[in-house]
């Protein structure tokens, strides 16, 4: 992107444009902007040159993924920043899956959130599934269980909504997006998979869940109560 | 007046007659079966022993005759079955004279015509009916200049209006519909195709979105070309019709303009919409299939989820607070604890002087007495205010014959005579005596015993 083809000659004719106050909102509370987004998106091609600088002075990245879209990565603490919750991370990581199965060009991209449930119970696995998301429950009723899963994948579902990873059609039908590729990006690249996790977390894009096992309830009920997932909230420095 | 809602009327009306079908793969096949047989034979209808024998030929080339039901019994219910739901008609109006002849319903060849025929829009089909139908509208145009008497404006106007551009726009209409079918079932391919072979797909896939795309501009282009014409020649039968005072003409024409403007809306949104779907798909080529193309990463991000694939991992995403809006402090006095007030257990006693209510009759009576009254009669209209209402003067009777006997002894014969005392009351008299007594006699005292109860007013 060259400065010389943006519509816009000063980073205040970016600033003063209609739509960046409610981008720029959006973006720092955790926004993916892709092209469905039109407006956003334009904007974003359009003022790149003039926002990434901008935003690097908060301690953000904005990055902009070959897959195209665009998202606010805090690098420093002077932006509040959380790491997805376990139910966030897996169903986005279904729909991802979901997302790359050729079975979406017929559908448009729609799914509902009973495919997304079948399709985590068929790949994780029932019981798994039960256990992984009723964490520290040794013994569970399973009815109670089930649904406690639901629930959980239902708010992870409008949490990714928020997250512009899919857009709610309506009450239980979702059209998943492009950001939803950054799910799978920890997984791509030729190289060593292990080198390639340990870049992304030295910049700050994922954070290894080291040990799961150490106390998921009390970091589930963190996410549901705040709505949320791990924050790691810091006061700007003045 | 006309039904504000036509569409609402029809649709109740077709639930309250129940309407439904019931339409086995086999009932299918024999109505298809009769339907080439028709047009292969040029015949309207069928007698019995035609129908039984091309329904035997159905149960064989379909393998249903594996129940072991008679093939003529099974033709014969097949036969009712369709006829009951109006797919199959009785023709020769013979009764039970001879055996039927039977012909298929617009219904039946309707259903086969679905699955028969391939009636997707095309260029080909597009130029034909367009042409048809420019050749129509332009005859109907010279009609109405030239048409003069009802009868013409009717015959060579409103008729072909109604008839012929209706079947014609209709069958663009159809093939409309036919189209879209088509793109529901190509969008079904392409999956098809890349769940087959992911990669290789790729070229496949791109070349169809294009010709489809190819197809549909050049079909979108044909559309508003020969409706913006249609349109147009529609306007001037319409504006003759108008200038000729001819409502019935003009509003066949505007009919017929509402027509055409839905097919030429048809291609714009078909347009439209596969032109999203065309961008969407390219994109999900070049993002997906192009960057995955052994499908190493549905495969790793399988493993990552099934629990196989290392080590688990939270995406990080910024999360500024949203903007805290203070409120102007407001200063609050200290709130006083709220308390209930005390009850007393037992309510106070209010220290009240006695008093006797007759106090005041009884010194009437006794000025009454003293100023000379003898009888009952007469001392108790000398106490009762002659004012006051009968049911007052009632209750003062009978507390004076209460009273009286306990300041004066009593005289009464045994026929006691029933006087006026005052107007509306009537006692039974009594002598007074003139020893008046100091204070109020005893229940046993006879005289009192005797004037109980004798105070009774009429």
């Amino acid at each position: 992107m060259s400065m010389n083809t943006s519509r816009f000659a000063t980073l205040e004719d970016v600033i003063v444009d209609d739509a960046f106050p409610d981008l720029d909102l959006a973006l720092r509370r955790g926004r993916h902007v892709d092209r469905d987004d039109a407006a956003w998106f334009a904007l974003l091609v359009d003022a790149q040159d003039y926002l990434e600088p901008l935003y690097r002075r908060y301690g953000c990245e904005l990055v902009q993924k070959s897959d195209g879209y665009f998202y606010l990565l805090p690098t420093l603490d002077k932006l509040g920043r959380r790491h997805l919750s376990p139910a966030e991370m897996l169903v986005g990581q279904a729909l991802a899956l979901l997302y790359l199965e050729p079975v979406t060009v017929e559908t448009g991209a729609i799914v509902s959130r009973e495919q997304v449930l079948s399709h985590l119970a068929g790949i994780v696995g029932s019981d798994v599934l039960l256990g992984a998301l009723n964490p520290k429950r040794k013994r569970y009723d399973e009815r109670a269980a089930a649904e406690t899963v639901r629930a959980k994948v239902e708010g992870a579902l409008r949490r990714l909504a928020t997250l512009g990873f899919v857009d709610a059609l309506d009450e239980t039908r979702y059209r998943m997006r492009s950001p939803l590729l950054r799910f799978a990006e920890p997984l791509r690249g030729a190289g060593s998979a292990a080198a390639h996790l340990e870049s992304l977390v030295a910049s700050g894009e994922i954070a290894l869940r080291e040990d799961e096992s150490e106390d998921p309830v009390q970091e589930e009920k963190a996410h549901e109560e705040e709505g949320l997932g791990d924050t790691d909230e810091a006061e700007p420095s003045p | 007046m006309p039904d504000p809602h036509p569409a609402a009327a029809l649709v109740t009306s077709l639930a309250r007659r129940g309407v439904s079908l019931e339409l086995p793969t086999l009932d299918l096949c024999f109505l298809a079966a009769l339907q080439l047989r028709a047009d292969h034979a040029a015949v309207a209808s069928f007698q019995e022993d035609q129908l039984f024998d091309i329904f035997q030929q159905v149960v064989v080339l379909t393998n249903e005759g594996a129940g072991g039901t008679r093939s003529s019994k099974r033709a014969t219910h097949v036969v009712r079955r369709l006829r009951d739901q109006r797919l199959l008609v009785r023709v020769d109006g013979a009764g039970v004279v001879r055996s039927g002849e039977y012909a298929l319903t617009r219904l039946a060849t309707g259903i086969v015509a679905f699955y028969l025929e391939d009636e997707a829009l095309t260029r080909e089909s597009l130029d034909v009916l367009a042409g048809t139908l420019t050749a129509c509208l332009l005859a109907v145009r010279e009609a109405a200049r030239t048409a003069s008497e009802p009868e013409a404006w009717r015959a060579h106007v409103v008729g072909p209006l109604r008839v012929t551009l209706f079947e014609l726009a209709g069958g663009i209409e159809r093939r409309q519909r036919g189209f879209d079918l088509q793109q529901e079932t190509f969008q079904r391919d392409i999956s098809a195709l890349l769940t087959a072979d992911w990669f290789g797909a790729v070229e496949r896939c791109t070349s169809l979105l294009d010709t489809t795309s190819a197809v549909l501009h050049e079909l979108n282009d044909m559309l508003l070309r020969h409706s913006y014409r249609f349109s147009e020649l529609l306007q001037e039968v319409r504006e003759i019709a108008e200038g000729a005072g001819h409502a019935e003409a003009e509003h066949a024409a505007r009919g017929a303009i509402e027509q055409v403007d839905r097919i030429a809306a048809w291609g714009a949104a078909r347009q439209r919409a596969w032109s999203d779907y065309h961008d969407w798909v390219h994109r999900y080529l070049r993002d997906v299939v192009r960057l995955d193309p052994s499908r190493t990463l549905i495969h790793r991000l399988r493993e990552q989820l099934a629990g196989r694939g290392g080590k688990a991992y939270a995406l990080t995403v910024a999360n500024a607070p949203a903007i805290r809006l203070l409120r102007q402090a407001i200063a609050t006095p200290d709130a006083v604890p709220v308390r209930r007030p005390k009850k007393e257990r037992e309510p106070k006693l209010d220290a009240e002087i006695a008093s006797d209510p007759d106090a005041a009759l009884t010194t009437s009576i006794r000025n009454a007495l003293a100023e000379g009254a003898r009888g009952l009669a007469e001392l108790t209209a000398r106490v009762a205010e002659p004012d006051a209402s009968v049911d007052a003067r009632f209750r003062t009777a009978g507390k004076v014959a209460q009273i009286v006997p306990q300041i004066v002894a009593i005289a009464s014969t045994e026929e006691r005579a029933w006087v006026a005392a005052g107007e509306g009351i009537v006692v039974e008299e009594w002598s007074l005596g003139s020893d008046e007594r100091l204070g109020p006699r005893g229940p046993n005292d006879p005289a009192a015993d005797e004037g109980k109860g004798e105070d009774d007013a009429p």
